[in-house]
């Protein structure tokens, strides 16, 4: 039956379809794969003696490859669940068992010295985290910077980060605390769109410790702690409503519960009245840590003997000034984790100046750099 | 190059120990651009028309022209055939022997085609598992094609072959090429016809006039020509230990998907779709999860429109289980008017059924609740082709009488019309 007519096609009750026999059509012996259904010289039916290949190479990167990302380019670092060590997709959930990975910007660590660290968390209630923290370390100085942003305003998450950042920059390589605040102020104001109703701001806290020689710098309502082995004090002072219910006569206690007190009165941004922060300085003389945090930490601890029972706590009970960072944000977020938390320590020796050559770590400051860089890739 | 977007309609929120996440997905196509014209591939397109002796002289010249005007809307440069069907198949364009079995359409092809099907003549039996073993046969003499697509014409019922061989052809066929199918007259069989469109992912219809035939035909090949991304699937991913309860296209037909899944990997399955136009298609999905506690968030389901190895698309279906019954207990309305419309199409089927096998009772109760659902989700197409075979005494609770005199061609209009749905939006 060979050149079969095309007209007079077999039924299916006719022809039975037949194996091809040494990769021929068993009609008309034209050359056919194994797979074939048809022989493509005369059309008679095969039985396939093997699976159709893949219809195309899809890999199992292939088919999870982001959407819209075709380019090559610097490959995101891979993320794993937390909850069953799967890998994290692109869209943030999980590839085995969907659960919504916390987003990097969501907690931020540092350690850029074995005595100096700080951890920046989203909390429990708010869905992003707005505050941010650099942290550096050169020969004889040590930076900690924490700023806040004003969730009501739009990209406050972005500018805090920006400002932070610069920020602690400035103050490595000049030490000028008014020069850095009105830097992080340009940061913050350029992250801010020409036409945004609702101009990003952030708070700002930075601390420079050079030697036994503590300055310090705040606008707006995160703080500037000193917790020594048995003394502790509340250095900066907030540009806050409940600062001015202070400064009238009312206890801290009262003042900070009562309405509005935690509006704040000066911040950095383009709407920011003014941006020359308060300026403190101290010389050190016993063992202890300089604490900056934001009001998400101090939130649960305002009164400075508290803050350092806590933080006390935190570090006797955890190795290292990271591991207490942790541990505090861990304590507040148990406490309610209403805002965003974020603390830095900074530990001081009398005897040998805990601000000395620090030429290894410059690797750790990384760690803090790399949210700034991804962001700016945005 | 097409442009896919997607977008998910849905209530997140369970309550505590829920485990069933609803969703729509809409998914969007612009640009698909002409079949065979994209660089992706060529494009086929196979005519069949019955030339059984009961088409007679009138529909068979309707046919005739209806497959002339068929040619006249195919692009040139598309590989095309005509197949002349009655208890076998027989190929009337192009006049080859062996070889290839479709040839590129151009002017002269055209002409030659239109002169093959003016000498069809009406005679003999039916046997449609021949005409679409045929039609298979002809698209893979071609080599690979991207768009494979057939129109197949006829008007009555399957004599000439038992329904296994159908079920054989048609198995065959899944995967192969689409079908549209169109019924002229009345003594085809609704079921017999959505079978062979639903499985080749195709539309079924019926032509009550024969005058209606070249514009229909014209109409189907217009579209078919439109849909420049081919072999589209619908993929669903779910996270370990999650179930699959139903995927169903609802928009613009319902069709069920569930079991028509092949896995690409654990936990993806990915499900035909076919080729695409410029058009929406809305899908319901519903996934079963082990439950989470209260304030966790999980996502239940990425739904992605994939063609070959590539994602166009890709919207997620999420669940966040809360403690607020505010939250938790809304239906979202996406989600109602397409379980309403899923359950009109099948109650029309039943109803209609259950009219045909001589059991009023239950053809009156589901016709009733055909009505009170059409009514409720505004489907008036619905609701006209009901008219025509119940008698309406109070459409909100579904209370009907069936119709003693119905034309024939009303009841396989509102059957084939069935799985048909409106949309909500706004």
């Amino acid at each position: 039956m060979t050149d079969e007519p095309w007209p007079t096609l077999p039924t299916p009750a006719g022809a039975e379809p037949r194996p091809a026999t040494d990769g021929r059509c068993p009609t008309c012996t034209y050359p056919v794969t194994g797979y074939a259904v048809f022989c493509e010289g005369c059309g008679a039916p095969l039985l396939p003696t093997q699976a159709p290949p893949e219809p195309a190479p899809a890999t199992g990167s292939a088919r999870t490859r982001p959407l819209g990302a075709k380019k090559e380019g610097t490959p995101e670092p891979a993320r794993t669940c937390a909850e069953c060590g799967g890998a994290v997709g692109d869209d943030g959930y999980c590839q085995t068992c969907g659960v919504l990975a916390p987003a990097p910007r969501d907690r931020l660590e540092a350690a850029p010295a074995p005595w100096v660290a700080g951890v920046s968390d989203r909390g429990v209630v708010h869905h992003r985290n707005e505050d941010a923290l650099a942290l550096r370390v050169a020969e004889g100085r040590v930076v900690l910077v924490v700023c806040d942003g004003v969730s009501t305003s739009v990209d406050s998450d972005v500018a805090s980060l920006a400002a932070a950042g610069r920020a602690a920059d400035c103050l490595l390589q000049t030490g000028d605390l008014v020069r850095a605040a009105a830097e992080a102020n340009e940061a913050v104001v350029a992250t801010t769109a020409a036409d945004s109703p609702n101009a990003a701001s952030a708070t700002f806290a930075a601390a420079v410790l050079e030697g036994a020689g503590l300055r310090f710098a705040t606008l707006g309502d995160s703080r500037v702690y000193w917790v020594g082995e048995s003394d502790a004090a509340l250095l900066s002072v907030d540009d806050s409503v409940a600062q001015a219910y202070i400064e009238n006569g009312i206890a801290r206690a009262e003042a900070e519960e009562m309405h509005q007190a935690h509006a704040i009165t000066r911040w950095l941004g383009r709407d920011a009245p003014d941006v020359v922060p308060r300026i403190g300085q101290r010389t050190l003389t016993a063992t202890g840590w300089v604490v900056v945090c934001s009001d998400g930490l101090w939130n649960y601890a305002s009164e400075p003997a508290a803050l350092a029972e806590q933080v006390r706590a935190a570090l006797e009970s955890s190795e290292g000034p990271l591991a207490a960072a942790r541990t505090l944000v861990a304590w507040a977020n148990a406490e309610g984790g209403k805002d965003n938390v974020t603390v830095a320590l900074a530990r001081f020796e009398p005897s040998a100046a805990p601000s000395g050559p620090a030429p290894d770590d410059t690797g750790a400051a990384a760690t803090l750099d790399s949210p700034v860089a991804a962001r700016s890739e945005r | 190059m097409a442009e896919f977007s997607s977008a998910v309609y849905q209530n997140e929120y369970l309550p505590d120990g829920g485990t069933d996440v609803n969703a729509i997905v809409t998914i969007v196509c612009k640009g698909a651009g002409a079949a065979g014209q994209t660089g992706s591939g060529d494009a086929g397109e196979i005519i069949i028309v019955d030339t059984s002796g009961s088409m007679g002289q009138v529909n068979m010249n309707a046919a005739k022209q209806a497959a002339m005007v068929a040619l006249d809307h195919i692009l040139d440069g598309t590989w095309f055939a005509v197949v002349a069907g009655n208890h076998k198949a027989y190929l009337a364009y192009p006049m080859v022997q062996t070889g290839a079995g479709m040839v590129r359409m151009d002017a002269r092809t055209r002409a030659e085609a239109r002169r093959a099907i003016s000498f069809f003549r009406a005679d003999g039996g039916t046997a449609m598992g021949t005409w679409l073993n045929l039609a298979r046969a002809l698209f893979a003499s071609v080599g690979p094609l991207a768009n494979r697509h057939a129109i197949l014409l006829t008007d009555g019922e399957n004599h000439n072959e038992t329904e296994a061989q159908l079920d054989q052809a048609i198995a065959a066929a899944v995967g192969q090429f689409q079908v549209d199918c169109r019924g002229v007259g009345v003594d085809w069989q609704v079921p017999q016809i959505r079978k062979i469109a639903q499985a080749l992912l195709g539309t079924v219809d019926i032509i009550g006039n024969p005058n209606q035939l070249g514009p229909v035909f014209a109409e189907l090949m217009r579209a078919s020509m439109a849909r420049g991304v081919a072999n589209a699937e619908l993929r669903v991913w779910i996270p370990q230990g999650a179930q699959v309860q139903f995927v169903r296209q609802v928009s613009p037909t319902v069709e069920d998907l569930t079991h028509r899944g092949t896995p690409v990997n654990q936990l993806t399955m990915s499900y035909p779709t076919g080729s695409w136009g410029d058009e929406d298609r809305d899908y319901h999905l519903s996934i079963r999860l082990a439950a989470k506690s209260i304030g966790q968030e999980q996502l239940a389901a990425r739904v992605q429109l994939a063609v070959g190895a590539e994602l166009l698309t890709q919207g997620l279906v999420k669940a966040r289980w809360s403690a607020d019954t505010n939250l938790t207990a809304q239906i979202n309305p996406e989600v109602a008017h397409y379980t309403g419309q899923t359950e009109l199409a099948l109650v029309i089927q039943e109803g209609l059924a259950a009219k045909a096998s001589g059991d009023e009772a239950t053809a009156t109760t589901k016709l009733g609740r055909a009505v009170q659902l059409a009514t409720e989700t505004g489907n008036a197409e619905a609701t006209a082709k009901l008219r025509k075979v119940v008698d309406i005494t109070d459409a909100p609770t579904g209370t009907v009488r069936l119709k003693q005199a119905v034309d024939k061609a009303d009841v396989m209009a509102l059957d084939t019309a069935s799985t048909k749905t409106t949309r909500i939006r706004g």
